[in-house]
């Protein structure tokens, strides 16, 4: 009760005491998964002379994606006067570019690193202060896709001194966690963390840079009432560092990353801990990606153990603009497998990242002319975007094996019953021969995108935009050398021909499927038709289809009129079709359409029905996969004020 | 049941707020951080005249269209003292490239940056693009979420009004 007389207490403050704004957002979902959700936030800023105060509240039951909430979420009060700034509350601040903190509320991906507590700034000139303590409880998601799983909480605290002077800046930041960490196998781990970074930046006419380095070092208590040292659990270091250069109508961008904070060959779990922590997001040097279907197959960025390079252009030409955009990361290891459990590393010689398909390697470059023409009227975009991921190594050796022969003569025989019997033999000799031994099998994904928008604005205010997406993908195991399996009985690889070690292989594994027929190329098209009139209403009908899946072929066991109207199948219409037996055609294509309406020029209100794709989705370098959306309507509704 | 209720009471709760909102509400003296590095205000951005804020990142398709159209206004008005603040809110992820994609376009508008969205929080510019028109007392005279083509007309037209080059009435008669 106490939660809805704050809520109609907070909305009575709009009086003219109090400069305010404030902003609504209400989703509310239903489908034929059985899963509705409502969710309602609003947020509320209050402005008194040096005070300012900010209460975010919530109504989910349940929400899209978190745990189900009524109550205040979040709020701060700050007060600032001169160069001092005091805030309590949920502070999100950003240090650098983010190798020590970057801290954010993303409610696409229900990543919150925020940290209720304390912050103390001074700003004077040259010259910025900033403090912190507080904590921060951190969840991640495990098994379900819309409920978070793990917790991690940090008790922190943090400071960050920057000087700015002319066209050079500097900056070092420190920040102390002492974290309970959740594990999915045995009882919680106390962490601690130290990191120092420093980073700096130097602006001319045709150039800038900026550079910034972070040491990390974590310790475990094993034992709680032990109160001596803690044992050293992991050390790191990160770096990042970005040059721009301008000349004319172009821009070049080229960025380089190291990210060391641990070391693995496959995906890191709750159970890895010690490494990187939950308020260090940093650049990940992948494409931010606007197209749909880009994003689907976009790199799962390993803040953890990732270097690489980025470059990047942008210009102007004949009025026309380009974008150009290459990417290349690894790990900082490539791996060696000795057996199909035991891994060992060696380091990447140099700098940059590797090729080797043992160091989950990615590449994308993405290339775009866009643009303006018949009197701003029509806008263009033509975009190639190519992406090449190894996903994982299941096998990785490259190495010798020797094959001992040995010759043997009698020494000594005997005749008995009319035969001769050998009473005793000699090793003369022993022939060892040294082959090669190649057993590897690792996961690749590459995919070549092309996304397409075209749109026309008429005079009396109405306009037409087409959107279409279209993407081809492979995702293979390939499997290549002379051995497959490893004996634990002889220690050693096996030859797949024992008698012939030159007997290489490659073998390339589709993994894409439907039903039950394996299919080469995956062939995704996306296609979306906007119909508006602008400051007013818009309708867009939205196409998404595949041929193949990588998983489990999806079956969707119900059929909706907009489905059949699309289709022209006129048997659902005139009541001969059985709704829950729809066509095979349906099975790979979600149909939605959605209107969009201003109430006002601060109020919008969106309804869609049908079906969305679920899939892959990042936001901030972090990603989650997003059920689908089947058969059902979503309303949404957002205002500001 | 009561998911339905709450849904309906938030929203006839803010269809409420919104019809008796006045939008005269004064914006609040933040400070920020331009790309070039200066620290300022609002209110001393405000000191020559009307200020349009725009939030935007370079991802978002939207908010690239309407650049466009607001730097022309940026520069068909300056002698009115009118500007056009374009805040940022490019992550970490991107932030490198915001400079060179302004400075291949060669815009003239002032380009600030929030790259945790502390500013959009504040003056609830969740969604780009969001635009606010502040008059030169700070007043904020209008709101905007989102940019279709053709838009640009409405968003020229709210300058004039503030700037007095378009008449109360010819707004009637528009709307």
């Amino acid at each position: 009760m106490k939660k809805y007389i704050s809520l109609f207490f907070l909305s009575s403050l709009f009086s003219a005491e109090f400069d305010y704004n404030a902003s609504i957002i209400s989703n509310f979902g239903d489908n034929y998964d059985f899963y509705s959700y409502a969710e309602n936030q609003l947020n509320l800023n209050l402005f008194y002379k040096d005070i300012e105060a900010w209460v975010q509240y919530e109504y989910s039951n349940p929400p899209e994606i978190g745990f189900t909430m009524n109550d205040i979420r979040k709020f701060r009060i700050e007060y600032s006067q001169d160069d001092y700034t005091v805030k309590l509350g949920d502070i999100y601040e950003i240090w650098g570019r983010g190798l020590v903190l970057n801290q954010f509320d993303d409610q696409s991906t229900n990543f919150d690193n925020g940290i209720r507590g304390l912050f103390l700034g001074y700003e004077k000139g040259p010259l910025t202060l900033n403090h912190i303590s507080g904590n921060a409880e951190i969840w991640n998601f495990g098994p379900d896709l819309r409920t978070p799983y793990y917790n991690n909480s940090h008790n922190v605290i943090a400071n960050h001194i920057q000087y700015d002077w002319a066209s050079y800046s500097l900056g070092v930041s420190q920040l102390l966690s002492k974290e309970v960490h959740q594990k999915v196998f045995g009882s919680d781990a106390y962490v601690n963390h130290s990191l120092k970074g420093i980073h700096g930046s130097w602006t001319l006419n045709n150039a800038d840079i900026y550079l910034e380095y972070v040491d990390k070092i974590s310790t475990e208590k094993l034992n709680l009432l032990y109160d001596g040292p803690h044992d050293s659990l992991k050390t790191g270091h990160g770096f990042y560092g970005n040059m721009n250069f301008y000349f004319g109508n172009f821009g070049l961008s080229t960025e380089y990353k190291r990210m060391a904070f641990d070391v693995g060959h496959s995906d890191f779990t709750a159970d890895d801990y010690g490494n990187r922590i939950a308020f260090q997001a940093m650049p990940t040097l992948g494409r931010e990606q606007n197209s749909t279907l880009l994003g689907r197959v976009a790199h799962q960025f390993n803040f953890n153990d990732e270097r690489g390079v980025q470059i990047s252009l942008n210009g102007t030409l004949l009025n026309v603009n380009i974008v150009s955009q290459y990417a290349h990361l690894s790990r900082n290891e490539e791996w060696q497998s000795l057996t199909l459990f035991n891994w060992i590393n060696s380091s990447i010689e140099g700098y940059l990242p590797s090729s080797d398909p043992s160091a989950l390697p990615y590449w994308e470059n993405y290339h775009e002319i866009n643009g303006y023409h018949l009197n701003d009227k029509l806008y263009f975009k033509l975009g190639r975007g190519e992406n090449k991921d190894i996903l994982k190594t299941l096998r990785y050796f490259e190495g010798e094996g020797i094959s001992v022969n040995e010759t043997w003569i009698h020494t000594d025989s005997t005749e008995w019953q009319d035969d001769w019997v050998y009473l005793d033999s000699s090793l003369v000799g022993v022939d060892t021969f040294v082959y090669k031994v190649e057993s590897k099998m690792w996961q690749v994904s590459k995919a070549i995108t092309y996304p397409l928008e075209l749109s026309y604005s008429f005079n009396n205010g109405y306009n037409l935009a087409i959107n279409f997406e279209y993407q081809e993908q492979t995702k293979q195991n390939i499997s290549k050398g002379n051995s497959k399996l490893y004996s634990t009985s002889d220690s050693s690889w096996t030859l797949i021909n024992p008698d012939n070690p030159d007997s290489f292989f490659v073998q390339k594994d589709n993994l894409f499927s439907y039903g039950t027929k394996q299919i080469d190329t995956q062939i995704n098209r996306l296609v979306s038709l906007t119909i508006g009139n602008a400051s007013k209403w818009s309708i867009t009908f939205t196409h998404d289809q595949t041929n193949a899946f990588s998983g489990p072929t999806t079956i969707d066991p119900f059929y909706n009129p907009l489905e059949a109207f699309i289709y022209g199948d006129l048997k659902y219409f005139t009541g001969k079709r059985n709704k829950i037996e729809p066509p095979a055609f349906i099975q790979n294509r979600w149909v939605s359409m959605e209107v969009a309406y201003n109430l006002t020029s601060s109020q919008r209100i969106s309804i869609l029905y049908g079906s969305l794709q679920g899939g892959l989705y990042c936001s901030n370098g972090v990603c989650r996969q997003i059920a689908p959306f089947n058969d059902g309507i979503k309303l949404s509704y957002f205002a500001i004020f | 049941m009561r998911k339905y209720f709450f849904t309906l009471l938030f929203l006839s709760k803010s269809v409420m707020f919104a019809a008796d909102s006045d939008l005269g509400s004064k914006i609040p003296d933040l400070k920020l951080k331009l790309l070039d590095g200066q620290k300022v205000t609002i209110h001393e951005l405000l000191k020559d005249g009307p200020l349009l804020i725009d939030f935007w990142a370079t991802w978002c398709k939207p908010c690239k269209k309407v650049m466009k159209h607001l730097n022309q206004y940026h520069l068909d008005y300056a002698n009115k003292g009118f500007k056009v603040l374009m805040i940022n809110q490019d992550s970490p992820r991107s932030m490198g490239k915001v400079k060179t994609f302004i400075r291949s376009k060669k815009f003239d508008f002032l380009i600030g940056l929030d790259p945790n969205q502390k500013l959009a929080k504040k003056l609830n510019g969740l969604i780009m693009p969001t635009l606010i028109l502040v008059a030169q007392d700070g007043t904020i005279q209008w709101r905007h979420q989102g940019y279709m083509p053709g838009e640009e007309k409405e968003i020229e037209y709210q300058i004039r009004l503030l700037l007095g080059l378009e008449s109360e009435s010819l707004e009637n008669n528009k709307l």
